[in-house]
């Protein structure tokens, strides 16, 4: 097997867009760009990028640049815009490194952050109240619920990836809100389609229907809007970069629309060991796939791909559209009505092609085996964080970073935005660090007992939580030595949620959102940790979110409580009532008892009323 | 008001005070017969399922044809690796779960119990859910070895298919967990254990993959051989550590996937066959309350019970005609209806009784009859607390009006009050001070004590445990003796602190076993039934003369003050008596009900005894605390007291 990184693969498309940025000002460029995984996954990134001039933008004279968002934009004063949207995992260990340098994906749910222009800190928090619920509306996400409490002002995790500049950074504040639990669907894919030149009905965007979007094993949407302004001076643009990726599972993504159950194989079909004893004709013992899949555009994404859009550049790299990342080996067949320039980049291991508008465009891949496989460039960072412990009080958090490199050690920024409900104690954090010896993904717990001494925590920022306004903010710089883990963990406690707070799904759980992880270039690591050397190139990782259970009552509880206590109350208010008020004597103590009482009573009526009769009788005489 | 006093004059009458023992006695048996009343269509319930969000068989499922192949072949694969190690094992199955494209992992645990070293090593694979993002996750385990230590070739061979199976579904909603522990108890303990960072990582590995928090487990336990087996009913086995029971919802579930959609009998608690008539019902039930009472596993579902996941175990049974693909289909719908649920299941009981798959009755119904038991404790505290107040000389109860005072030629007081002036017993009007330090001391001493055999009995190792056991046997029968002769040398207790000491005591036993039947209603009942004779004893001893200086007024501990008058009157019958008492009582002592236990279920002593070890040390159950430190105490008090009784002390 041919094993050597290919890391410039991987950042091949960010470069990509950053070179090409300038090169007009106001232009529109699409990408897509496939490679196949192992264990028959097909990564799919799309990529649509256009620009406005800024001063056609500040004009409201929108062309590629959809109109909706940039109004948007202008009303929230917003400079800077990232938006996720993300489904599922990626799976770094078969997958390798993730695509764009990470820099395009988000947490699970809904990611928002923006650099919004304000004087004060209360302006930037109105702004950004506005800014998420018009998104809100414009993207059929639930972004109007990220409020005080989901918002946080990142201090080490993130940079403007535009140009702007000394004097207006000054008043740019940064936000930062998640929404873990928000299920991206087709409605988010409607809109986000909706913002391309082509609307998805040519181009690249033609091909992305939401039922096998959604079908992906991994799936994130990406709006990324940034001023960029050329060296040399001349006017800045607005750019806004769309970005769509999916790792599709290529079995299951060809399976007809109208018939996607997994049915089982035919008998005939299946691949079996002959080699085993017991192998015949009702015993399959079933082989692994050595043979690449075959698949095709048309039967992965379920419908053709409809020429380019008319409106990309014409010429350059940029025109290339459909980019497909194989072994030289792998045989590569297109379909399509006219002619096409296929150029090959990258040591061959990238074939792009250009296409024209309005044909049909197809790529099919026989079935093939293949003697090497695509290299894949490894993650220089794998992160896993899950709660420990049970219960219904307190909990902890184990967030588990292992640094597979052997040479070089990593400096990352690990944020935490935990929601004001779950309060750390952090006198509990403890970052203990452990040198594995095999730095495989599959013994990130096996570390042999040998702890660092040095504190991997260079520096730490931590906003603590206040119940119902604000989330709890932690930001840590580490540094990881090569070749070990770091175990961070605290304890937190769980609140007590009043009655009317609970969602109405309050047995699930409360999401936690996804740790952000943010990669600083190794270049920096040797220089000292002050703000600046925080620049740079840095590549993003995201854990997955977490449920934390909560204390939680049963809902038709108070009513039975209410009844309950209700009699209590009534049982104990009055017989001690009685008791306080009333004399106890013995029976035959009190005066009159019983029948005597009544007749007494009687009699004692009889004698009023007589003397009464007689004292009326003796005034009258 | 007039009743009130009424009542009020009643409380020195000696007919009051000869009740208690009664209304206890009453209050066992109604609380017993209660529980005979729950079998009745009146008093229990259609089961149902609750939770909306569970669908239950209504998906279509496509587990068969070719998939039985691969089945087949790993059911021989299975029986391949019968014979070889541990490490082949889990290196074997690692492989099969890795090449259907999951994520595999292995625990190794060992645990240290009742002398003997228990180790294993997990296997364990995940299946990523498409839509999932680790928030949630569902656990399937097939145990290598089932509770029988019989290997579980079928089980593990479905789990294996159903792996790959499942790999192909895109509608996973959350994270599905294949695990085969090595065993059925220690191996899902290590492992759930571990999951919840709960574990000793000095003998229990910590677990290299995770996922979200646990939703549910379903275990599987189909043990034929390469060859297969039909069978002809599941057998859905609930019970979890301490009498923790399942949502109901994921056991209607498993019964009406089962017998609805795919035709498979289900059956409870061994009653393999079930006509859901009254005495099967009842039957089904009290197993079922013997089970929970235990507080022992039952199967490997047992150890996530406790963790707050809902965990059963479905068992195959009998010759019939369903094959495995029968049983798969059936794993497979139940998953695609917990793969439905939005929420943790919390919709339906989790305090229930069980009398056939399809009925039940819910706590609401059942817990009086646990209470009442218990009650029955405190009413006899209460009688021995309002006794020992009483005055030893006996007063005339009533009062007299002026006139009638010089008829009497008692000492009286003159009370004037409100201008009215009477004269009471001077008996009456005397306060009787309780000397409460002694039994205080004495019923903590006696709790104290139970530390010991609680400690003797989860460290003693297997071999000696049926001596250990003899041991603990004879001084349970000697100690009470000789603890009441030390005891009255020392102390030399009154009559009264005698009936503060049995006050004292079942006023905790009382208290203790209310509390316990909010959590394990099943074992509340049995220490509360098998308990007693606690109660009435302390009416029943009969006291000889001693200190007392009037032989006819002396009310030691016993409300029955008629058979007191009759036994006074001849010591020796009394302490005859008072012997006779102690041997019966000897009889309901835990230990000797254990032993009586062992015998009509053949079983030895030393076994279930290593037994209970080690589910205090796996498993954590507190069965043994419960006897240790409830139960023994009670009994050991009331011992002394009938032996101090006995002894005429």
């Amino acid at each position: 097997m041919l094993v050597f990184l290919l890391l410039p693969l991987s950042l091949l498309l960010v470069s990509w867009a950053e070179a090409s940025a300038a090169s007009s000002v106001s232009d529109y460029h699409e990408r897509l760009l496939l490679r196949p995984l192992p264990q028959s996954a097909l990564l799919a990134s799309f990529n649509f990028r256009s620009n406005a001039s800024s001063s056609s933008f500040e004009q409201q004279n929108f062309r590629y640049f959809p109109r909706s968002l940039g109004q948007i934009l202008q009303h929230a004063h917003t400079k800077e815009l990232h938006l996720r949207f993300s489904l599922g995992r990626w799976d770094a260990e078969n997958w390798g490194a993730r695509p764009w340098g990470r820099a395009r994906e988000g947490g699970t749910g809904v990611e928002l952050w923006a650099w919004v222009e304000a004087d004060t800190e209360e302006a930037a928090n109105a702004r950004w109240l506005t800014l998420t619920n018009a998104l809100s509306g414009l993207f059929c996400a639930s972004l109007n619920f990220i409020d005080s409490t989901r918002t946080i002002r990142p201090v080490m995790t993130f940079e403007p990836e535009g140009t702007h500049s000394n004097a207006s950074m000054r008043n740019l504040h940064l936000l930062h809100g998640t929404l873990p639990h928000e299920v991206v669907c087709t409605e988010n894919l409607t809109p986000f389609l909706k913002l391309l030149p082509c609307k998805g009905k040519a181009g690249i965007s033609s091909l992305l229907d939401g039922h096998k979007l959604f079908d992906a094993n991994w799936q994130t949407m990406a709006v990324d809007v940034k001023p960029v302004c050329p060296e040399d001076g001349t006017e800045c643009i607005l750019q806004i970069e769309q970005t769509v990726d999916m790792v599709l599972d290529i079995e299951r993504s060809k399976r007809p629309r109208d018939n996607p159950m997994p049915r089982p194989i035919p008998t005939e079909d299946l691949v079996c060991d002959n080699s085993k004893p017991y192998h015949g004709g009702d015993s399959c013992f079933p082989l692994d796939r050595t043979s690449e899949m075959s698949w095709s555009l048309n039967k992965v994404f379920g419908r053709p791909l409809k020429g380019s859009c008319p409106l990309t550049t014409e010429d350059g790299r940029d025109s290339e559209t459909v980019c497909i990342n194989v072994p030289h080996e792998r045989e590569v067949q297109e379909r399509t009505a006219a002619d096409l320039v296929k150029k090959e980049h990258e040591d061959g291991y990238l074939r792009c092609y250009k296409i024209s508008p309005n044909l049909d465009f197809d790529l099919i891949l026989p079935e093939q085996y293949l003697s090497s496989n695509l290299p894949l460039s490894h993650p220089s960072l794998h992160a896993f964080r899950s709660i420990t412990g049970h219960g219904q009080e307190r909990g902890g958090v184990r967030a588990i970073l292992t640094n597979p490199s052997l040479t070089s050690p990593v400096r990352f920024v690990y944020l935490e935005s935990l929601p004001w409900f779950m309060k750390p104690y952090l006198h509990t954090l403890r970052a203990t660090i452990s040198s594995s010896t095999a730095p495989l993904p599959d013994q990130y717990l096996e570390p042999q007992q040998a702890p660092n001494t040095a504190d991997p925590i260079k520096q730490m920022y931590y906003r603590p939580a206040v119940d119902r306004h604000r989330g709890t903010h932690l930001e840590l710089l580490l540094e990881l030595p090569p070749a070990s883990t770091l175990t961070l963990t605290y304890d937190f406690e769980k609140s007590l949620l009043r009655y009317t707070e609970y969602p109405p799904d309050a047995n699930r759980g409360f999401d936690v959102a996804p740790a952000v992880i943010r990669l600083l270039s190794s270049s920096s690591s040797s220089s000292s940790s002050n703000g600046s050397s925080l620049l740079g190139a840095s590549e993003y990782l995201r854990t997955t979110s977490l449920l934390l259970p909560l204390p939680t009552p049963d809902f038709s509880m108070p009513y039975n409580v209410i009844i309950l206590t209700s009699t209590v109350m009534a049982l104990a208010f009055g017989s001690i009532f009685n008791i306080l008020v009333r004399r106890f004597v013995a029976a035959d103590e009190a005066p009159g008892y019983g029948l005597v009482s009544l007749k007494g009573r009687i009699w004692a009526l009889a004698q009023r009323l007589k003397a009464r009769l007689r004292g009326k009788g003796a005034k009258d005489e | 008001m007039s009743l009130l006093s009424a009542l009020l004059a009643l409380r020195r009458d000696p007919r009051i005070l000869r009740l208690p023992p009664y209304v206890s006695a009453l209050c066992i048996l109604i609380g017993v017969g209660w529980l005979l009343l729950l079998p009745l269509n009146e008093y229990s319930r259609q089961t149902y399922v609750s939770e909306n969000a569970i669908l239950p068989g209504q998906v279509h499922t496509y587990f068969g044809g070719s998939e039985h192949n691969i089945f087949r072949a790993y059911r021989h694969e299975v029986a391949g690796l019968a014979e070889s190690s541990e490490e082949e094992r889990v290196g074997k199955l690692g492989d099969i779960f890795r090449s259907s494209g999951l994520k595999v992992a292995a625990q190794k645990y060992e645990y240290t119990a009742a002398g003997r070293n228990t180790t294993g090593k997990n296997v364990y694979a995940i299946l990523q859910g498409p839509r999932a993002d680790a928030t949630e996750a569902v656990v399937l385990i097939a145990a290598w070895r089932n509770m029988d230590g019989v290997l579980n070739q079928s089980g593990v061979a479905l789990v294996l298919t159903l792996a790959r199976y499942f790999k192909r579904w895109s509608v996973w909603s959350k994270d599905i967990i294949f695990l085969i522990p090595s065993d059925s108890t220690a191996g899902p303990q290590a492992w759930v254990d571990a999951y919840h960072s709960g574990h000793d990582p000095e003998t229990i590995e910590s677990l290299p993959l995770k996922s979200g928090a646990l939703q549910a487990a379903v275990a599987v336990d189909y043990p034929a051989g390469p060859w297969g087996h039909r069978f002809d009913k599941l057998h859905i086995i609930y019970d979890g550590i301490n009498g923790q029971l399942p949502n109901l919802d994921l056991f209607n579930t498993a019964v009406s996937i089962a017998s609805g959609q795919m035709g498979i009998g289900c059956t409870i608690q061994r009653m393999w066959n079930h006509r859901d008539t009254y005495s099967e019902r009842l039957q089904t039930m009290l197993r079922g309350m013997l089970s929970a009472g235990l507080g022992h596993a039952t199967g490997p579902h047992s150890s996530f019970i406790p963790y707050h996941v809902d965990a059963i175990t479905l068992q195959t049974v009998g010759d019939g005609w369903h094959d495995e693909m029968s049983l798969g289909r059936t794993v497979e719908s139940l998953f695609r209806s917990l793969n439905n649920l939005l929420e943790h299941l919390h919709q339906s009981f989790f305090l229930y009784l069980l009398m056939h798959a399809n009925r039940f009755v819910s706590i609401g119904t059942y817990l009086p009859s646990a209470m009442l038991v218990a009650v029955s404790f405190t009413i006899a505290s209460i009688a021995l607390w309002v006794q020992s107040g009483q005055p030893t000389e006996k007063a005339t109860v009533g009062v007299w009006h002026s006139d009638e005072a010089d008829a009497k030629e008692q000492d009286v007081t003159v009370v004037e009050q409100d201008g009215m002036t009477a004269l009471i017993s001077t008996a009456e009007l005397k306060v009787v001070e309780r000397h409460m330090l002694l039994p205080i001391a004495f019923v903590s001493a006696a709790h104290f004590l139970g530390l010991l055999p609680l400690y003797v009995f989860t460290r003693a190792s297997a071999t000696t445990l049926t001596t250990t056991f003899y041991a603990f046997a004879t001084s349970t029968a000697l100690l009470p003796a000789l603890s009441a002769v030390a005891l009255s040398r020392l102390f030399a207790p009154t009559s009264q602190q005698w009936a503060l000491t049995a006050c004292f005591s079942l006023l905790l036993l009382g208290l203790f076993l209310s509390a316990l039947a909010t959590l394990n209603f099943s074992l509340a009942i049995l220490v509360g039934v098998l308990g007693s004779p606690l109660c009435l004893v302390p009416a029943l001893i009969t006291s000889t003369p001693s200190r007392t200086s009037v032989p006819s007024t002396s009310v030691a501990a016993g409300a029955d003050t008629s058979s007191s008058h009759r036994t006074t009157s001849t010591g020796i019958g009394g302490s005859v008596a008072n012997v006779t008492l102690y041997v019966l009582l000897l009889a309901a002592s835990p230990p000797a009900l254990l032993l009586a236990a062992c015998h009509y279920w053949n079983a030895n002593v030393g076994a279930v005894l290593a037994a209970a070890g080690t589910a205090w040390h796996v498993q954590g159950a507190w069965t043994g605390v419960v006897v240790c430190l409830v139960w023994w105490p009670a009994w050991f008090v009331a011992a002394v007291g009938v032996a101090a009784g006995g002894l005429g002390l």
